[in-house]
């Protein structure tokens, strides 16, 4: 009987173990996962420390999950080394498991800047049900909290500690906020919407120190000698990809683990998805890591399927991110800022009375970015061109249109419905 | 009981964009059911299929309820499900956070958010009633309510 072992019990494991299910009944599944908790949803982490979510939501599959489809789980178990010529997975705990069939699923880790200060108690990365449930302890005692850094994860936990009441204060370096995924004109307007509920936004400033007690942090120390009272420091500076078990193996990696187009690594029967795999980035045109829910779950399924016996082609991610702070949703996808990018062409609209800003990036008639602010509505269609490389010079004046619709791309499109006749 | 198999499909010949269907599929959803108080609602019932025009015809646009759906895919909520046994995408209210990724990941367009429920809108074939509303309020005849076998094409 073949035996799976899938590392990681999040978004791509969990869809990984689903796709081979789907196909084998009978083959033995041992998933592996070095938290405590089973699979949750992990961007809820935030909706969950602000209250928004309960307890009993949080769970991304039911309990009896595992049993009712005969997978052996084992929680706290990290995995530290990884034998490809031994078909075999070595853990911290020494203990191994040998594998017909392996996926690598085992995420990213919170980078940590090595500011002065940084490992004191009361600094936290933002990652796992655990650090929630560690700062919720805090948070009865805190009254002022830092988050350093305006990406999503820091922009999420913001809100939630506002919500929670403690006063907030966001230190980014860069001149914007979400400079990952936004232009400056889509920032600016999250911003605002941020500092109208009240979490203060501090642009352009890094952190020198975090100062106090190892046991008790008083501030932060700003590189402008400014000083910011808090006794709760959150990092939202990214994440790494967990690649560490593969250092030192055969198997391929440059920002994360390397994956083919069935998303197997150089080796045959060790596959990878999710925010620790490197794949081919559709509208970058090269390998990269697009560490996003949606995008684990797609390659976690393709993953799995090839796993089973399938050979499924994987066409490449394409960065896709959606948020919503305070009623403005904004939808980010692929190429959102053209810098000192050569050769793209950017068509935008903004309705200063409406709050909506929209924004799309074409490359040789093809649609390769996306920024929308206040009305999202078209963010699905423009995904769907973006994935299938569709060239767009007939629908240059209409992409921006509010009442721009499905049958505007329809016969363009690959799969042809059978829905209007 | 209903059948599972039926879907909505659309005689496009037919469709004059009068919008009955819209109007229809907000009052079906609406707290009260009554046209005149359904528009004073704090938070407007919004349709959940939008009429759109392209090269002259009138397409109406809701969700496919997709065999494969991308919307489930994107849900880092676990709200949206696919339920085989009745061919269509189900939503769990109780679980949405409003976050939008299945609205970004709908390749019809067919998934709009709702920022004042922070819900969702998106077709649920009026799951409590024995035909969609639509069906029903389209002057022309439409919109097809139909298995897939019966479709004349």
């Amino acid at each position: 009987m073949k035996q799976f072992v899938i590392i990681g019990n999040s978004a791509a494991g969990l869809s990984a173990v689903e796709a081979i299910r789907s196909r084998d009944k009978d083959s033995k599944i041992i998933v592996l996962s070095d938290e405590e908790h089973p699979s949750y949803c992990r961007c809820l982490i935030s909706y969950y420390l602000a209250g928004d979510v309960k307890k009993e939501k949080i769970l991304y599959r039911p309990e009896s999950f595992y049993k009712d489809n005969n997978i052996e789980l084992i929680l706290n178990k990290k995995v530290t080394r990884v034998d490809p010529k031994k078909n075999r997975i070595v853990c911290q705990d020494k203990s191994a498991f040998d594998y017909d069939s392996l996926l690598i699923a085992t995420g990213a880790s919170p980078k940590f800047p090595d500011t002065k200060g940084i490992k004191k108690t009361g600094v936290f990365g933002f990652r796992t049900l655990k650090n929630t449930m560690d700062i919720d302890g805090l948070l009865a005692v805190t009254k002022s909290a830092c988050v350093l850094g305006g990406g999503l994860v820091g922009l999420k936990v913001a809100y939630a500690l506002k919500k929670r009441g403690v006063d907030v204060k966001v230190i980014v370096r860069s001149n914007q906020v979400l400079s990952q995924i936004l232009d400056p004109e889509a920032a600016g307007l999250v911003k605002k919407k941020l500092e109208d509920n009240g979490i203060e936004v501090v642009l352009g400033e890094g952190v020198s120190e975090i100062i106090g007690e190892e046991k008790e942090i008083k501030a932060v120390k700003l590189d402008s000698g400014k000083a910011i009272g808090a006794s709760l420091v959150i990092v939202g500076k990214g994440v790494s990809p967990n690649i560490d078990l593969v250092k030192n193996t055969d198997i391929k990696t440059g920002m994360g683990i390397i994956s083919g187009n069935t998303l197997a690594t150089n080796i045959e029967n060790i596959y990878t998805a999710g925010d620790c795999a490197e794949s081919f980035d559709l509208t970058l045109g090269k390998l990269a890591v697009n560490a996003l829910w949606p995008v684990a779950v797609e390659q976690g399924k393709v993953a799995g399927s090839n796993m089973a016996g399938e050979k499924i082609q994987y066409d490449g991610s394409v960065a896709m991110n959606s948020l919503e702070f305070f009623g403005l949703p904004t939808v980010s996808l692929g190429i959102y800022n053209l810098k000192d990018l050569q050769g793209y062409l950017e068509l935008k609209t903004y309705d200063r009375g409406a709050n909506v800003y929209k924004k799309v990036v074409l490359q040789n008639n093809l649609l390769v970015g996306a920024v929308l602010v206040g009305n999202i509505n078209s963010s699905g269609l423009f995904l769907k061109l973006i994935r299938e490389r569709i060239d767009v010079s007939t629908l240059r004046d209409k992409l921006l249109e509010d009442n721009f619709g499905y049958p505007d791309i329809m016969d363009l499109v690959k799969d042809k419905e059978k829905l209007y006749v | 009981m209903r059948s599972f198999m039926k879907k909505l499909y659309y005689d496009v010949k037919k469709c004059l964009g009068c919008k009955s269907c819209e109007l229809a599929c907000s009052l079906a959803h609406s707290l009260t059911q009554d046209i005149f108080k359904a528009i004073k609602e704090e938070k407007k019932s919004l349709p959940r299929k939008k009429v759109h025009s392209s090269k002259g015809n009138n397409y109406p646009v809701s969700c496919r309820h997709c065999k494969e759906p991308k919307c489930v895919d994107a849900c880092m909520a676990a709200a949206l499900y696919r339920d085989d046994q009745k061919d269509m995408v189900v939503y769990d209210q109780e679980r949405c956070v409003g976050c939008w990724m299945c609205v970004m990941s709908c390749p019809y367009g067919a998934i709009r958010p709702n920022i004042l429920t922070k819900l969702a809108i998106r077709c649920d074939k009026c799951q409590d009633k024995d035909e969609p509303a639509c069906v029903k309020a389209c002057p022309t005849g439409a919109i097809i309510w139909c298995e897939e076998a019966e479709v004349k094409v």
